[in-house]
């Protein structure tokens, strides 16, 4: 009992002036990767820190929560209450294939851990929306996961692995998704970027869905440099060279790869470059790789700059460290080094999110979204590794459209042309005090009276915010590029609060408006022709960003109106160009399936298996 | 004489499938390759097959009496393309050569594994779907990429005095274009299927292993079913409702996960036509001006490969007789190829017939496309419109003259 009063404050039992703050970190154990590799190396069961929070059985937390319903045996499997005392003093439940709860354990903490990084990296706490993200662990048979944008839920397959060429693993053995860290990361990552640009799930050009893809393995697989004591093992192991060696680190799905008979892991990180590639490569994980590839060399060439100093210190100068192993304290001071690297690559990812257009992104986009975060945060570049990431994406021939070079200054996106009004003022000081919120532990009180839904007062103050948007938006449409006989859509806003490097805190203000051409919508196969503009403003509600793509009746100058019929043709090639790989339409019943068939050949449930 | 100078097309009107003979004077005597032969179980002409065999044999008699056809050419495995070939009658015609996709090569390892995965995952399906209780319209579809083992056989081992099979295009570089003593004066292309790893891909069937596991699971009761934990794991959803209150899920979101993957069997079985349709042979006779080309059901895979080498690109602008890629659906003719190198008169043919099941052939955007390039454009089933002039309409057949 005494227990249960320091995990609930504020119960009357104890005196509030000795009352134990609760912990803000809750250790979990989960497989660094997967079963697979946890077998052949023990120290791949490791146990993260996730953010404490008050959990229901499932785990159910205030933002996700784990339902372990089994579609295939139509039954439900015990839920698991991580705040049972039994399984806080061992501090998590240990790895076991066999239990299900375990499962549902290694979900929840994977989960968290990538929505943290989410929140870390856009300096506000991620919702989605009022309402919990649902993941089912053992949802279905089959040799896939996949996130559900309708249901908003992850849902995990399980599955028999192959009675022959099974790799390390059993014939015919039962393997699961929901264990596999790189696929949790990778599906709640769907969830994520779908959460921030719902429009990204209209297949509008061959971007779109690589973007999804590429994104959904970057954060897979950086999250694994975060892993300590695995870190330094494959430090130790490959003797510092993370990439000509083969690890897991830069490898993704180890288990899921060799269980389905393909005699490796699912995708690796390489640095390969060919230019040509992004031209060739439509398969969206196959498109998704190039951005992979770029990122994980960006990545390593800096990693590399940051220990030269250590090698020289360690090599006497000669560059050639002595046979045998390394120094653990050099092992301790690289590791550090490759989780600084990563953990910057995959912010600066993350952050450039705020700096995208609402729709029809592509990897140039992305560039450009990156560039400028990064450059508004960290001026100086210290380590250079913004500019091997241009360099890198230079190589596989991804450049952005209608920029002039590819100096910092000109991709950094273009300020507003002309004078634009400020941003609503009543708007900045609401958004000022909901940031305060930023961060702040949910009570256990808190967490069960806001239940799953956004209370009344905060869904009267989003109306509001919704009306002051629009009608900003409306006054302001043609220096917005909007076009203001179309509907206006607020796709997103938000404020983030974020330290930079040098110590200062820098405020933002972003809000995402949307509209679409409905005449197209049908011949496109559902996914119409949209445009949209991203508005980035200071805290004093000056603007500081306009990323527009419009529609060519919203843009407003002769530039953007020809960028936009550029747009709108690439979009008419590339449904034809799924049209011609499609091999269902010829044999649909009804001919009005024709007017959903992008959206019927695009979604996430598509088979992890290339 | 002025008629022996040109060749003659003749469409027999099987129903939903293709069978082509075309007649190329010599000198002493009409040479004939009969191009596929066989009918969509869901798609019958007119009249029945049996009974078009023997039209078609009866029709390539010679003047001793005797059927004779100096190339058989079969395009792809496909029911619609060979079901007629089953009729053991076909061992009293005479047949110079029967030419088959590389594919279909006895011995070679890749078309092997090829033919091997093909007919793997169709014969699955067929089963899968048969204890689903699938709609016939499935069935059909997952049917027509069954290995149709008899009509193979003949055209593996039957016909009389064959003295050559071909699988082409043979490996050598060379062997994109040939000729035979069997069709003098005629040179063949062969534009498809290719070796490239990228159309090779298109014919294997995709990965779905798992979910052809998934539909056959729902076939079983309950307890046969793949468990993933211990029996004893197991909670009613009564018992977790009283157990676990605060998660909240409604009937609907139930169903919507035991539905996963609902429409997978759809997919599978288009996919599977569509990786046999990979296989297609796609040629191009060219005798003097007359270039005819011959695609199968090559889709974009084998197009896009042919499109992109300029010669043949350059070969294609000069088609002047097109038979229409798998019954005119949407993606058997790319755009490019109708609007970029059909410039010039030409004849196409398109042998289809409506079925109800699948309204969306033949493509109506298709057809208008390429009747708006020319009046030469007939169908096999019907005249829809009035044919144009050189058009001989028969019970059985339509049949045109192309100038050499």
């Amino acid at each position: 009992m005494r227990f249960m009063s320091i995990s609930k404050p504020n119960s009357g039992m104890s005196r509030p002036s000795t009352e134990l703050a609760p912990p803000p970190r809750r250790p979990l154990k989960i497989f660094a990767f997967d079963p697979m590799l946890a077998r052949l190396e023990s120290t791949r069961v490791i146990s993260i820190p996730i953010m404490n929070e008050p959990l229901r059985p499932g785990p159910q937390g205030s933002r996700v929560e784990v339902l372990d319903y089994d579609g295939v045996n139509e039954c439900f499997y015990p839920a698991v209450d991580l705040d049972d005392p039994r399984v806080l003093m061992r501090g998590g439940l240990d790895p076991a294939e066999a239990d299900p709860r375990f499962h549902q354990q290694m979900v929840y903490a994977v989960t968290m851990k990538v929505i943290e990084n989410f929140d870390f990296a856009l300096g506000r706490r991620i919702t989605f929306r009022g309402r919990r993200l649902r993941l089912y662990p053992h949802a279905f048979l089959g040799r896939n996961a996949f996130f559900d944008p309708r249901m908003g839920a992850v849902l995990f397959g399980y599955f028999q692995a192959e009675r022959a060429r099974q790799g390390p693993n059993l014939p015919g053995q039962t393997i699961f998704t929901c264990l596999s860290h790189d696929i949790i990361a990778h599906e709640v990552t769907h969830a994520l970027v779908h959460r921030l640009r719902p429009h990204f799930r209209d297949p509008s050009n061959p971007d779109v869905y690589a973007f999804h893809e590429g994104f959904a393995d970057i954060v897979a697989i950086f999250q694994h440099f975060s892993f300590d004591g695995v870190l330094r093992e494959e430090i130790q192991r490959t003797r510092m060279d993370l990439l000509k060696q083969k690890t897991p680190l830069a490898e993704l799905a180890g288990e899921f790869g060799q269980a389905t008979g393909k005699g490796e892991a699912l995708r690796t990180a390489t640095l390969d470059a060919d230019p040509q590639q992004y031209e060739r490569l439509w398969e969206p994980h196959d498109r998704g790789s190039l951005l992979v590839a770029a990122i994980f060399e960006a990545f390593f060439l800096t990693y590399q700059r940051r220990i030269r100093d250590l090698l020289r210190i360690a090599s006497g100068g000669t560059g050639r460290l002595p046979e045998g192993d390394l120094h653990p304290s050099l092992v301790n001071r690289i590791a550090g080094e490759a989780a600084a690297t990563a953990q910057s690559a995959l912010t600066m990812c993350i952050r450039a999110f705020d700096y995208l257009p609402p729709v029809d992104v592509t990897f140039g986009d992305f560039l450009r979204a990156l560039v400028t975060a990064d450059v508004e945060m960290a001026p100086r570049d210290a380590h250079g590794q913004r500019a091997v990431t241009v360099e890198a994406f230079r190589r596989r021939g991804i450049y952005p459209e209608n920029v002039t070079s590819l100096a910092e200054v000109s991709l950094v996106w273009d300020p507003p042309e002309g004078n634009l009004p400020m941003f609503p003022t009543g708007l900045v000081e609401d958004l000022a005090s909901a940031a305060r919120n930023l961060g702040r532990l949910p009570t256990q009180s808190n967490a069960v009276a806001s239940g799953s839904g956004l209370s009344d007062g905060d869904k009267r103050k989003s109306k509001r915010y919704i009306a002051l948007l629009s009608s900003y938006a409306k006054a302001n449409a043609s220096r917005l590029h909007l076009d203001v006989k179309l509907p206006i859509e607020v796709a997103g806003f938000h404020s983030s609060f974020r330290v930079a490097p040098d110590g200062q805190l820098l405020i933002d203000i972003v809000a995402q408006f949307a509209q679409c051409d409905e005449s197209t919508k049908d011949e496109l196969g559902g996914a119409p022709v949209r445009g949209g503009t991203t508005v980035v403003a200071s805290s004093d509600g000056a603007v500081r960003y306009v990323i527009a793509k419009p529609l060519k009746s919203g843009a407003s100058t002769r530039v953007k109106r020809a960028e936009a019929a550029g747009r709108t043709e690439r979009q008419m090639e590339f449904v034809e160009r799924c049209d011609q790989m499609d091999a269902q339409q010829a044999w649909c019943s009804d001919p009005a399936d024709r007017n959903t068939r992008m959206l019927r050949m695009h979604n996430f449930a598509g088979l992890h298996s290339s | 004489m002025a008629e022996t100078k040109s060749i003659t097309v003749r469409m027999y009107n099987v129903g939903f499938g293709d069978s082509f003979l075309v007649m190329i004077p010599g000198a002493n005597r009409t040479h004939r390759v009969l191009v596929d032969c066989g009918a969509h179980s869901l798609g019958p002409g007119p009249v029945s097959m049996k009974e078009m065999v023997h039209q078609i044999i009866s029709d390539v008699k010679d003047a001793d009496g005797k059927s004779r056809i100096d190339v058989v050419v079969c395009t792809h495995r496909h029911r619609d393309h060979v079901s007629g070939f089953q009729n053991a009658l076909w061992n009293r015609v005479e047949v110079g050569e029967v030419w088959m996709p590389w594919t279909e090569h006895p011995t070679d390892g890749l078309a092997r594994r090829i033919r091997e995965a093909q007919s793997q995952r169709a014969q699955s399906l067929n089963l899968a779907l048969a204890r689903l209780g699938a709609d016939d319209g499935m069935m059909a579809i997952a049917e027509n990429s069954l290995t149709n083992a008899r009509a193979m056989q003949m055209l593996h081992k039957g016909f009389l005095n064959v003295r050559r099979r071909r699988f082409l295009p043979v490996e050598k570089k060379s062997g994109r274009s040939f000729s035979t003593p069997l069709l003098p004066n005629v040179e063949i292309h062969v534009l498809g299927p290719s070796r490239d790893e990228n159309v090779i891909r298109d014919m294997e069937p995709t990965k779905g292993e798992s979910y052809l596991q998934f539909l056959l699971s729902r076939t079983v009761s309950t307890s046969g079913r793949v468990r993933p934990f211990r029996e004893d794991w197991i909670m009613k959803p009564g018992l977790y409702r009283r157990s676990f209150g605060h998660m909240e899920l409604t009937k609907a979101q139930q169903s919507s996960v035991e539905n996963v993957g609902s429409g997978t069997d759809f997919d599978l079985v288009t996919k599977l036509e569509k990786a046999v349709n990979g296989t297609s042979l796609m040629l191009m006779f060219v005798c003097g001006r007359a270039h005819l080309l011959f695609s199968g059901d090559a889709q974009w895979g084998t197009w896009s490969a042919a499109l992109a080498d300029p010669e043949w690109s350059e070969m294609l602008s000069k088609t002047t007789f097109y038979k229409v890629g798998h019954h005119a659906s949407h993606n058997a003719t790319p755009r490019a190829f109708v609007e970029k190198h059909l410039s010039k008169k030409f004849s196409a043919m398109v042998s289809t017939r409506f079925v109800k099941k699948w309204p969306e052939i033949p493509r109506g955007p298709l057809l208008s496309a390429l009747r708006a390039r020319s009046n030469r454009v007939v169908r096999s089933d019907e005249s829809d419109v009035p044919d144009a002039g050189g058009f001989k309409r028969k019970p059985l057949y339509v049949e045109t003259t192309l100038a050499v």
